[in-house]
């Protein structure tokens, strides 16, 4: 591992290095065209109006960090997510993430109805970079966090949804990826078994993880988070420790204590 | 306790490619199989039912002028290579939107939605020659050491499957309507491929438009195994151009769609 000296230090490489990056979607449009829309000409077609639900978005994670990411709805919080997690693709700037990451956003994404419990954990698993032995070794591990242990062969359609979110977090955070990234996915599921996730990931964190958190619960930011990123109508405002980036939050959008 | 396990070993990109690839084949073909009590009987008897249809029309109904004897292992020779080619081209019009949950939340290298299909869809292909070879000891076809020409043909097949996958798969999501103009035009280009015919049977002024069809060289280099007369190099050689033109059209196709793509899913 490299790194950089700044200012006499030996800082270490940045795991997640995000450099002016911004991404443009379309409003006003159908989410997809015809052939007419095609044939219709230039001049006729309406200009689709562009909005950037994030631009020119600028910062650098170090390993070991914990960092939350704070805003109202729809000002690009879950659209940085995705672009850390390299699922979309920024269309300025750069994202580059060195190190793998365990994505805990639409984490029952990958898993097949039809398929058996045991099955869709290779599955996911596997996708997810992990050899056949690795997951033999995790197997017990996987099923036991996820109080599952009965329904092992059972197809994963007949499975309810509590149970669901439980074997697909239980597998994503047994990924041993360096960077961890979670979306609001813990809403679901009891609060023993949320109280279990947060459990889990305070020892990925201490196990030197880098953690990217988004939620809009203060008391779970405060309680995982280290530094805090504001964002708020597509642009990053604030990059500072957690508590001020709360206070800041707190004092733009007044929530009434 | 988060460290107890030995570090994971990292991936070369070509083996990371190598490995979901098969996962996600082995899930397709394992989903199919063990959700109908018939599995592998269904695969086959789509195109046997067809080889049925036309074995009956074209020997039985009308006097046939066509293709070689035994007909019914000339008629499979090319109707199986089209089963995987018409499969696989219409599975990739839904390519994306069959698994945007996956898509939007893993990082495998997008380009393997497409190659999935052309494999999984091949492993069904080659599954069903013990079908060809039946009818070939029943019907008494001799086979021939062209045979080893098939390894070829698969080959060239799946180059130009993956080009036109590439290319249908990321456009199907910006143009709708392009779902049935595949559909459409799958099935002009099953009559107008040497399935229920030979290349030789059409008028011979045809014969150099036939070859520009990619189907047809490959085709014919499928047929040899068991009609070597069939083979026609220059039709195979014009299919290889194409098929790998496809492909690096294909490619760049998919590489400008890409973003977009992804935020439309």
């Amino acid at each position: 591992m490299g790194g950089r000296v700044v200012a006499g230090v030996q800082v270490p490489d940045p795991v997640i290095s995000v450099t002016a990056a911004g991404i443009r979607f379309r409003r006003n449009r159908r989410s997809r065209r015809s052939f007419k829309d095609l044939l219709s000409g230039r001049a006729r077609r309406r200009r689709p109006d562009e909005f950037w639900p994030l631009r020119d978005v600028s910062f650098e994670v170090a390993p070991g960090e914990a960092i939350g990411v704070v805003g109202r709805n729809g000002q690009g919080k879950s659209t940085l997510l995705k672009l850390v997690a390299e699922v979309i693709l920024p269309d300025e700037g750069s994202v580059a993430v060195g190190a793998g990451v365990a994505p805990l956003i639409e984490i029952t994404g990958g898993f097949v109805d039809d398929l058996s419990v045991r099955d869709n954990v290779y599955l996911t698993a596997g996708l997810h970079g992990m050899k056949r032995t690795e997951i033999d070794a995790r197997f017990d591990e996987i099923i036991d966090f996820a109080e599952i242990g009965d329904f092992l062969d059972t197809p994963y359609k007949h499975l309810s949804s509590g149970m669901r979110v439980r074997i697909a977090f239980a597998v994503i955070s047994r990924l041993e990826e360096p960077v961890i990234l979670v979306d609001e996915v813990l809403a679901v599921g009891d609060r023993a078994f949320k109280e279990k996730c947060y459990r889990r990931i305070e020892e990925l964190l201490d196990g030197g993880r880098t953690l990217f958190f988004v939620s809009h619960n203060e008391k779970d930011l405060r309680r995982f988070c280290t530094r805090g990123l504001y964002l708020d109508k597509g642009a990053l405002v604030l990059d500072a420790s957690i508590a001020d980036v709360l206070a800041r939050y707190d004092a733009d959008y007044g929530v009434k204590k | 306790m988060t460290d107890v396990l030995p570090r994971r070993s990292p991936w070369s990109r070509f083996g990371r490619y190598r490995h979901s690839l098969w996962l996600l084949t082995r899930r397709d073909l394992r989903v199919r199989y063990s959700t109908s009590a018939l599995g592998y009987f269904w695969s086959i008897l789509d195109p046997l039912v067809m080889a049925g249809i036309y074995w009956f029309v074209f020997t039985q109904v009308f006097r046939r002028g066509v293709g070689e004897d035994p007909y019914i292992v000339f008629l499979l020779a090319g109707l199986l290579p089209w089963m995987w080619f018409t499969g696989t081209v219409s599975d990739c019009t839904r390519a994306f939107l069959r698994e945007a949950k996956l898509i939007r939340s893993t990082k495998i290298p997008r380009t393997i939605w497409v190659t999935r299909l052309v494999l999984s869809k091949g492993i069904e292909f080659v599954a069903s020659f013990p079908v060809i070879a039946g009818f070939a000891v029943f019907a008494g076809a001799t086979l021939h050491l062209e045979v080893l020409w098939t390894l070829l043909a698969i080959a060239l097949q799946s180059v130009l499957l993956i080009g036109i996958g590439l290319i249908v798969a990321p456009l199907v999501v910006f143009f709708r309507d392009l779902e049935r103009a595949v559909k459409l035009t799958l099935r002009f280009l099953f009559y107008a491929s040497p399935i229920i015919y030979g290349v030789t049977d059409l008028p011979p002024g045809l014969h150099v438009l036939a070859a520009f069809n990619p189907l047809s060289g490959i085709f014919s280099l499928y047929r040899a195994a068991f009609f070597p007369q069939q083979l026609d190099w220059f039709a195979v050689g014009i299919a290889a151009a194409l098929s790998f033109t496809l492909l690096a059209i294909g490619i760049a196709v998919f590489r400008g769609a890409e973003r977009a793509v992804l935020k439309e899913i």
